[in-house]
């Protein structure tokens, strides 16, 4: 009886396996994903994807956007903040029809002789974009000016969608230029981001603390006992 | 067969086996592509990219190998339902033949620590006198009669804590058991980022899209705590300790040195024989070739481990993180 338990175990175990193996083979061959571009109806969320996109739900103006972290000057919501540690200071600049009005010797400088730490991302560095790929050309507007493509409202339609097909406004919620999840700053700009890094980074460095020199020791220890061993009397 | 012959113990199913030989396969393929598109920057990561057909082509073997070893994840599932001893659930579970933590295992990373500082001996040599001296001033202030000299260490035996004593390990030693829920909890965790971040168009419908700014993160630093474990700790461990070396090939062939055994773990041979059942876990050493395979294959799957720990370690204050 509990030989033919343990056969029958054993045949669907395999059964299992080989059906999962052939399951992972199959998906391979399978066509990608397609999702229907147009708006779904349903009733969890009713021209959800709508709404979001355009700010209107029929005739009616909805909430456009859940809050979402996005990256600033911190500290300061609204009102002046210093431009430069030299400049004066100047009009938040991200309503704007042109974000550069009013900069000197703007026509000889480079995107990144001010935005230096926005030419270190993925986008950046891996896929070789450029600034304008996404920003445009002069005038830039402001990623809040009512008209601008980088507007959160239609910035998946103008910008993500050149690359991305089909997405949507939650998906171009992701930041490009993501701030350093490991600075102070970034637990008010983006605090998700920063606790979840921080959790992981006390797990691991925990870890590596607690095994290198754990292991390290274990080592050292195993091999004194060895020498000690081969010179004199076996022990223990 | 003469029964001399079967020196060794078996400690490994096929099954467990076979689980473990995937893992590795496709662990390995995960850092190598995984490190390549992390490394793009680099001329190391550039030929390490080549190696699979450039940065996208590393994308596509990173996505349907992560997608593999969630399929292996779940086939382990399946494999531990039906080993659980469901009559006897959940007493089962937290047997000494269990996988799952247990106090002891506390106990005996304590012991084991204390045994590798050598905390014991330094108590039983007396090497800096300090017992001598609590003697003396014990007497001092008693007015008692010295202790009996000759039986003075054994009677130290008898008074040292549990927890100076060597830890007498079972089946399973605590950092086996940590490496287990290591893989166990590491798998889910990055196969879940991994697949936020792999179908952007699909996860953004039900995360926002910033969520992936953080599965980005907490897949790098999972993976990166997984590679350092492997590469260093369970390497070390497994193969480089004296006590391994050359090779610990347990989780190849199946079977451990039966004296070897007796020695590191004292409380599972003795549990066996006194159960009577460590005849049928007997087994004999496998064939040369055999071996040879068992010994090319953890060789090889230790230089990828290195090349990448120390690849990835040289170049990592060269990229963008």
């Amino acid at each position: 009886m509990m030989r033919a338990t343990n056969k029958f175990c054993r045949d669907f175990l395999l059964y299992m396996v080989g059906s999962l193996i052939g399951l992972a083979i199959l998906v391979t061959s399978f066509p990608k994903a397609a999702w229907p571009q147009e708006e779904a109806t349903s009733l969890i969320s009713r021209y959800k994807g709508y709404e979001v996109s355009t700010g209107y739900y029929e005739e009616y103006e909805v909430k456009p956007l859940e809050k979402r972290p996005l990256v600033g000057v911190p500290g300061v919501t609204r009102g002046l903040f210093p431009y430069s540690p030299t400049g004066a200071p100047v009009r938040i600049r991200t309503r704007l029809a042109d974000s550069h009005q009013g900069i000197q010797f703007y026509s000889n400088l480079k995107c990144k002789d001010c935005h230096p730490r926005e030419t270190r991302d993925i986008h950046t560095v891996r896929v070789n974009l450029t600034c304008r790929q996404c920003h445009g050309n002069e005038p830039i507007a402001s990623i809040q000016h009512y008209y601008s493509p980088m507007n959160p409202i239609r910035r998946h339609a103008y910008i993500c969608s050149k690359c991305h097909e089909g997405a949507s406004a939650s998906f171009a919620s992701y930041i490009v230029h993501a701030p350093n999840p490991a600075i102070l700053s970034t637990m008010e700009s983006f605090p998700i981001l920063f606790f979840a890094f921080w959790f992981m980074m006390i797990l691991a460095v925990g870890t590596f603390a607690a095994f290198l020199p754990h292991t390290m020791a274990w080592g050292i220890r195993e091999l004194l006992m060895k020498l000690e061993n081969s010179k004199g009397e076996p022990k223990r | 067969m003469n029964p001399k012959d079967k020196n060794r113990i078996s400690r490994f199913t096929p099954v467990q086996r076979i689980f473990h030989v995937g893992l590795i396969l496709s662990f390995l393929t995960q850092s190598s592509t995984g490190l390549s598109r992390l490394y793009i920057e680099t001329p190391w990561g550039k030929k390490m990219a080549w190696i699979f057909g450039g940065y996208e082509s590393c994308l596509t073997i990173h996505k349907y190998t992560g997608i593999f070893m969630l399929c292996w994840f779940v086939a382990h599932l399946i494999h531990l339902a039906l080993k659980i001893d469901w009559r006897k659930f959940p007493w089962s579970l937290f047997g000494p033949d269990s996988l799952l933590p247990r106090l002891e295992d506390l106990g005996q990373a304590i012991q084991h620590t204390v045994w590798i500082l050598g905390i014991d001996r330094l108590i039983r040599s007396d090497r800096w006198g300090c017992f001598k001296r609590l003697d003396g001033l014990l007497m001092k202030i008693t007015r008692l009669p010295p202790l009996n000299r000759v039986n003075y260490f054994k009677e130290i035996d008898g008074l040292l804590p549990e927890i100076i004593k060597p830890p007498n390990f079972d089946r399973w030693g605590y950092w086996e058991k940590f490496d287990y829920w290591g893989v166990f909890w590491g798998i889910p965790v990055l196969g879940i980022t991994g697949l936020l971040l792999a179908y952007p168009l699909i996860s953004t419908r039900i995360i926002p899209g910033w969520g992936l700014n953080v599965a980005l993160w907490i897949h790098r630093i999972e993976a990166i705590l997984a590679m350092g474990h492997v590469f260093i700790i369970h390497f070390f461990i497994g193969h480089l300790r004296p006590h391994s070396f050359p090779m610990d090939r347990a989780m190849f062939e199946g079977s451990v040195d039966l004296d070897a055994t007796r020695h590191e773990r004292p409380a599972w041979v003795a549990r066996l024989e006194e159960t009577g059942r460590i005849e049928s876990f007997l087994v004999p050493q496998a064939s040369v070739r055999r071996r040879v395979i068992f010994y090319i294959f953890g060789y090889t799957a230790i230089t990828i481990g290195f090349f990448l720990l120390i690849g990835g370690l040289v170049n990592s204050t060269s990229i963008t993180w």
